[in-house]
């Protein structure tokens, strides 16, 4: 059961059931202690009313933007100390040197130096050092993969970068 | 001079890149925003800080607004989070501000005996006792008065039911009552 001053302020807010309204009406009417308690709430009512709002700084408009504009600005800069970028710039190098690396090891011919165990000849390594070559890029797998591999790579990237335009854009 | 676009065009505008139309939004909302962020902060600089870090927040994340609701109370329930979690970092650096008291010694130590020169209208009365409130009443009392607020547009500001803003309204009321009573009774006294 709501108290009197619970039902006075629903009743002003109107926030109360048409039965209850009904009620509080009769009893304003009728009842002197409780209309004036209705008269009190409601002067207090208009008083909470006039409560007036702060007034901000002169320039607070200009620091919000100019608070904004400063965030903008710091945005390419957080992209270009990116990890991931540094991470993914590492992850190509690697791959690239390994390729090469594990390319070479498997045309090394390994007998080359076998018969003069007291010098220090180099073994033989071949190359590919005519590249681009068409016949080579058509007759090594490993080539075709390797470019297979760059290329959906470049397009990893190439979304990625597309990805984060748009949402700059949306900011 | 402000815009007569709707907050609806303003943002629309903002969100096709055009920041003037964001400074108008903030002007438009400004007064209010900074008074909530009051009665939370009680100094004119925190809360200076408080309604700047809103309207930042507001503007990053302005293409998320799903205009389900009108834009005042989604920009409100930013200051409400906002403003809680500086009372948060507050509270680690000083004392409870949830004891009542403090905020009665800091009034009546403050502004309030610093002010008795300019004693005016009850208005004066009124606003200087809901800087007495805690914020969560004063919070209330200002979304339902001066932010033309429902219950249910508060209640989704504060993310509560609309039944338990009701209840604290009705608090709130009583306990803003109360104090503008002993203010009234102060300065009667003051007069004698």
């Amino acid at each position: 059961m709501n108290s009197i001053e619970e039902q006075l302020w629903n009743y002003i807010d109107g926030t109360s059931t048409p039965q209850e309204q009904q009620a509080i009406n009769v009893l304003i009417e009728t009842d002197e202690e409780y209309r004036h308690q209705y008269e009190e709430l409601l002067a207090l009512n208009a008083e909470f009313a006039s409560i007036e709002l702060e007034e901000p700084p002169m320039a607070f408009t200009y620091r919000v933007m100019e608070a904004i504009r400063t965030e903008e600005a710091m945005v390419p800069l957080k992209a270009s100390i990116n990890k991931n970028i540094i991470r993914g710039l590492f992850g190509v190098f690697a791959f690239i040197i390994a390729s090469v690396f594990i390319y070479a090891l498997f045309t090394i011919n390994w007998s080359a130096g076998s018969s003069h165990a007291a010098s220090f000849n180099l073994p033989d390594v071949k190359l590919p050092v005519s590249l681009p070559n068409k016949n080579i890029l058509r007759s090594t797998p490993v080539l075709k993969a390797f470019i297979f591999f760059d290329v959906v790579f470049g397009l990893f990237f190439f979304d990625a970068y597309l990805r984060k335009q748009r949402a700059a854009r949306q900011l | 001079m402000q815009s007569k676009l709707s907050d609806i065009e303003l943002i629309e505008q903002t969100l096709g890149g055009n920041q003037a139309a964001y400074a108008d939004l903030i002007k438009r909302h400004q007064r209010f925003v900074f008074t909530l962020a009051m009665r939370f902060a009680k100094s004119r600089e925190d809360a200076e800080e408080i309604a700047q870090d809103c309207f930042v927040k507001a503007y990053k994340s302005l293409s998320s607004f799903q205009q389900q609701s009108k834009f005042s109370t989604w920009l409100y329930s930013i200051v409400y989070t906002t403003a809680m979690t500086f009372l948060r970092k507050k509270r680690v650096d000083t004392t409870s501000i949830d004891d009542e008291n403090v905020y009665l010694q800091v009034e009546e130590h403050g502004s309030f005996e610093n002010n008795l020169a300019e004693k005016k209208s009850r208005t004066f009365y009124v606003n200087q006792a809901i800087s007495q409130l805690l914020p969560d009443d004063a919070t209330i009392i200002t979304l339902f008065y001066n932010g033309e607020q429902s219950l249910e547009e508060i209640a989704e500001t504060l993310g509560m039911e609309a039944n338990t803003v009701k209840v604290k309204l009705f608090r709130a009321r009583q306990r803003l009552k109360e104090k503008l009573e002993k203010l009234l009774k102060h300065e009667a006294k003051e007069l004698i």
